[in-house]
C-alpha cells in the first residue's frame, strides 16, 4: 500500500467524534485489500480486524475520529453559533472554511468570522475573540443547516516537502494509516501472536469507543497508537522531534515490562525512538483501556506531530514508516 | 467576472506582477493604449465623447507578508505587508516567492497554551513551516525578501463568493468588466490598476500625478460589520444591499458633486445602493485628490472579513456595482 496516498485520503475524509462512518468505511475497504482474515464493525461503529497467530492476544488501537464543530444556534441571515469538541484554539479557526454535513447529507460550507479589525475598538483588537464570540457565516446551503449539524476543517492535505505531509485530522489518521501499514507488513511474517487491529471511534469527545472492545477481546497487551507534540520545547520535558522516530510513552498508565521489551526490540532492529514521560493522565485512549476488563497492560506509542488540532497538522513520513516497522516486529514476535 | 481567477493569484503589495500580467492579457485587445509605469501601475486608455479626463482605479495588491529571516530550525520569519490581522492567520496555507513554495503558518498547540489562548500572536510568533528541519534545507529554495501570500482558496457558492484578496481584486475584476463592456464613454477614460495601496496608497498617487484627471472614481471592496454581535447602528455596510457610496473616509471627504451624482444615477436607474456609515480606512481616492487635485469618489462592493485569508462577498452586490459604474462612465458628471 502507498502510505502517503492512504494518509492523504484519510485526512480528506470527515469524521468528527460520533460521525466516523465515512472513515470507517474507507478503512474497511483498505483493510480488505490487505488481510483476508476477519473484519468486523461492531455495534458502536468500531472496526476490528483480527489476524490469526499462536501466542498472546495483542490488541492495537488507533482512534479514527477528529475534532469537530456543532451548530448550536441560528442567528439571522447566514449566521450561526457553534460549539466544539476536542480542544480547539480560537486563533486557529478564525477565517477558516468549515465543512458541515446536514441531515439530508448535503455539504454546507461556512466561514468562521470575526468583526473586521477596522471596525473593532482598540481594546477588542488586543484580544482574540473567544469561541463564544466567533460565529459561522454559512455561504452555501444555508437553508439546509440545522442545529446539531456537525462540521470539521476543510483544509486539503498535501506534501509539504519530500519528508513532511500536512493536512487536517492527522491526529489520528496518521495512526490509522500506520495501523493499516503494520497489517500489510505482517503479511510477510510468521506471527507469534493473535492480533486485533482496532480502529476505534470517539477519542476526541472523551467517550472512547475502545473500552467495550477490551471486554470482548480481553487482550494480554493493548498498544495504543496516537500522536504527540513534536518540535516544540516544553519546560521540564524532553524535546520530542519529528523525524526521530516513534515516541514511547512512559508513566503509570504504561506497562513497564512491555515498555522495556519494545525499547530493547527497537535497539535490536535499529529503529530510532524517543521517550516521553507522561504523568497521571495521557489524554489518550490508554487511560481508559488500562482500567478496562480487569486491567490491561498497555503501551502508548506516539507519532510526533506539529501543530496539533489546527487545520494543518504536520507529520514526518519516515516517522510513520519506522513506527510501523517497530510495531510489526513487536507483534510478530508476540510482544517480546 | 474574474473574481475567482484574480483572487487566486498571489499579489501582495510590491509583488503585483502576476496580477498585472493576468489583467494585461484580459484587456489589451480592448483598449486604445496600455502601459505599465515605473512603479508597476497598469494604465489603460479609452477615448470618450468629450476631451475631459476621467480616471477610474482599483488596486491590484493584497495584504500579506515578506520573508525576513530563515531561522536555524528551518522556520521562516516574516514581516507584514499591509495591515494583516495576526489573529486570523494561524493554521493557514501560504505561497512563498516566485517559485510558489507552499508553507503553513503553524502555532503552538492549544494543549500547550496556558493563559495565552486569547492573546493575539505577535509577528515574532508567526513562523512559516515548509517541512524543513534546518536552515540549510530552506536556503536555496527561499530567500529573504520573497513574498508570502495566502494560498488560493476561492469558491463560488451560488450567490456568495469566498476567497482571499477580495480587497481589491473585486475592484480589479469590475474594472476589467467595465473595459470589456464597450461602453459609450463620456470622457477620455484612464483605467488604472494600481500598486501598493495597502502600503500607503502609493500607486494611485503616482498615476494621478501623471494623468491629472478632471474626475476620479475608485472601486474598492469595503468592510461591512453586519455580524451577529454588532448592533445595526454600528454597521458600516451590509451585504446584499448594493454598492456602497462613500461620503467620507479616513483622510478624505469625498467630492460632494460626484457623491450626489452617483446617488442620483443609482436612484434613476433603480440600482440598490447604500451610503457608507463609517469613516474608518483610507482609499486611493485620498491619494488621487492629494496628488492631482481631482474631485474623487469611492464606490465599493461591501464584503466581510477583508484583510483576512478568507473574505466573503455577495455576488448581487458585485452585479449592482457593475451596473452603477456602467452608467456613471457613460454620463457627463452633473
Amino acid at each position: 500500500m502507498d502510505l502517503v496516498d492512504v494518509l492523504m485520503k484519510l485526512s480528506n475524509l470527515d469524521g468528527p467524534s460520533g460521525y466516523e462512518e465515512e472513515v470507517i468505511d474507507y478503512i474497511k475497504k483498505e483493510a480488505q485489500k490487505i488481510s483476508k482474515t476477519d473484519i468486523e464493525i461492531d455495534k458502536l461503529g468500531n472496526l476490528i480486524v483480527r489476524k490469526e497467530g499462536r501466542g498472546k492476544k495483542i490488541a492495537i488501537f488507533a482512534h479514527v475520529d477528529e475534532i469537530g464543530f456543532i451548530i448550536t444556534k441560528k442567528e439571522f441571515g447566514n449566521f450561526f453559533r457553534f460549539s466544539t469538541f476536542g480542544g480547539i484554539d480560537p486563533k486557529a479557526i478564525i477565517s477558516q472554511r468549515l465543512r458541515f454535513h446536514t441531515r439530508d447529507k448535503d455539504i454546507a460550507y461556512g466561514i468562521v468570522g470575526m468583526l473586521e479589525p477596522h471596525l473593532q475598538t482598540d481594546e477588542s483588537r488586543r484580544k482574540v475573540p473567544s469561541l463564544n464570540e466567533l460565529f459561522i457565516d454559512m455561504v452555501e446551503n444555508v437553508d439546509k443547516v440545522n442545529i446539531g449539524d456537525i462540521g470539521n476543517f476543510s483544509s486539503e492535505p498535501f506534501l509539504l516537502s519530500e519528508k513532511y505531509l500536512t493536512g487536517k485530522a492527522l491526529d489520528n489518521r496518521a495512526g490509522c494509516a500506520v495501523l493499516l501499514y503494520i497489517m500489510e507488513i505482517l503479511n510477510e511474517f510468521v506471527q507469534r501472536s493473535e492480533s486485533f487491529f482496532v480502529f476505534n471511534i470517539r477519542e476526541e469527545d472523551g467517550i472512547s469507543g475502545a473500552r467495550g472492545i477490551c471486554y470482548r477481546i480481553k487482550p494480554d497487551l493493548a498498544i495504543i497508537l496516537d500522536v504527540t507534540h513534536g518540535d516544540i520545547s516544553r519546560p521540564s520535558y524532553p524535546r520530542i522531534e519529528t523525524g526521530k522516530g516513534p515516541v514511547l510513552d512512559i508513566g503509570p498508565m504504561i506497562s513497564y515490562e512491555y515498555f522495556e521489551r519494545i525499547k530493547n526490540l527497537a535497539e535490536k532492529i535499529s529503529v530510532n525512538y524517543q521517550i516521553e514521560p507522561t504523568g497521571g493522565v495521557s489524554n489518550t485512549d490508554t487511560d481508559i483501556i488500562q482500567i478496562s476488563a480487569g486491567g490491561i497492560p498497555t503501551l502508548l506509542i506516539s507519532i510526533p506531530l506539529r501543530y496539533m488540532h489546527t487545520p494543518y497538522e504536520i507529520v514526518n513520513i519516515k516517522d510513520l514508516e519506522e513506527t510501523a516497522r517497530l510495531l510489526a516486529h513487536f507483534i510478530a514476535r508476540g510482544g517480546e | 467576472m474574474y473574481l475567482k481567477e484574480l483572487t487566486d493569484i498571489s499579489g501582495v503589495s510590491g509583488y503585483e506582477k502576476k496580477v498585472r500580467e493576468f489583467i494585461m492579457e484580459k484587456i489589451k485587445e480592448k483598449v486604445e493604449n496600455i502601459k505599465e509605469d515605473n512603479l508597476g501601475n497598469l494604465i489603460a486608455f479609452k477615448k470618450g465623447r468629450e476631451r475631459k479626463k476621467l480616471m477610474i482605479s482599483a488596486h491590484m495588491d493584497e495584504v500579506g507578508f515578506m520573508v525576513s529571516n530563515i531561522e536555524e530550525d528551518g522556520k521562516i520569519s516574516v514581516i507584514p505587508l499591509g495591515s494583516v490581522d495576526l489573529r486570523a492567520v494561524i493554521g493557514k496555507k501560504v505561497i512563498i516567492g516566485e517559485r510558489e513554495i507552499p508553507g503553513i503558518i503553524g502555532y503552538k498547540a492549544i494543549h500547550l497554551q496556558r493563559d495565552d489562548t486569547l492573546t493575539p500572536p505577535s509577528i515574532n510568533d508567526i513562523k512559516i513551516d515548509i517541512g524543513a528541519q534546518k536552515k540549510s534545507e530552506v536556503e536555496g529554495r527561499i530567500k529573504i525578501g520573497d513574498f508570502v501570500a495566502f494560498a488560493p482558496n476561492s469558491m463560488i457558492h451560488k450567490e456568495w463568493f469566498s476567497g482571499k484578496g477580495l480587497d481589491d481584486r473585486g475592484g480589479c475584476s469590475l474594472l476589467i468588466d467595465l473595459i470589456n463592456k464597450d461602453l459609450n464613454l463620456a470622457y477620455d477614460t484612464y483605467f488604472v490598476f494600481s500598486v501598493q495601496e495597502e502600503l500607503g496608497l502609493k500607486g494611485a498617487r503616482i498615476s494621478a500625478e501623471r494623468i491629472m484627471p478632471d474626475f476620479a472614481y475608485v472601486i474598492e471592496t469595503t468592510t461591512s460589520g453586519d455580524n451577529p454581535e454588532f448592533s445595526q447602528d454600528r454597521r458600516s455596510t451590509e451585504l446584499g444591499k448594493g454598492p456602497v457610496i462613500t461620503p467620507a473616509h479616513s483622510g478624505y471627504v469625498n467630492d460632494e458633486r460626484l457623491f450626489n451624482f452617483a446617488i442620483k444615477v443609482a436612484r434613476e436607474n433603480n440600482i440598490p445602493f447604500q451610503i457608507k456609515r463609517r469613516t474608518v480606512g483610507g482609499t486611493d481616492a485620498r491619494a488621487i485628490a492629494l496628488s492631482s487635485g481631482a474631485p474623487s469618489l469611492v464606490i465599493s462592493i461591501p464584503s466581510r472579513y477583508i484583510h483576512t485569508p478568507l473574505c466573503v462577498m455577495n455576488l448581487s452586490d458585485y452585479e449592482n456595482t457593475l451596473r452603477l459604474f456602467s452608467i456613471l462612465l457613460e454620463k457627463e458628471v452633473e
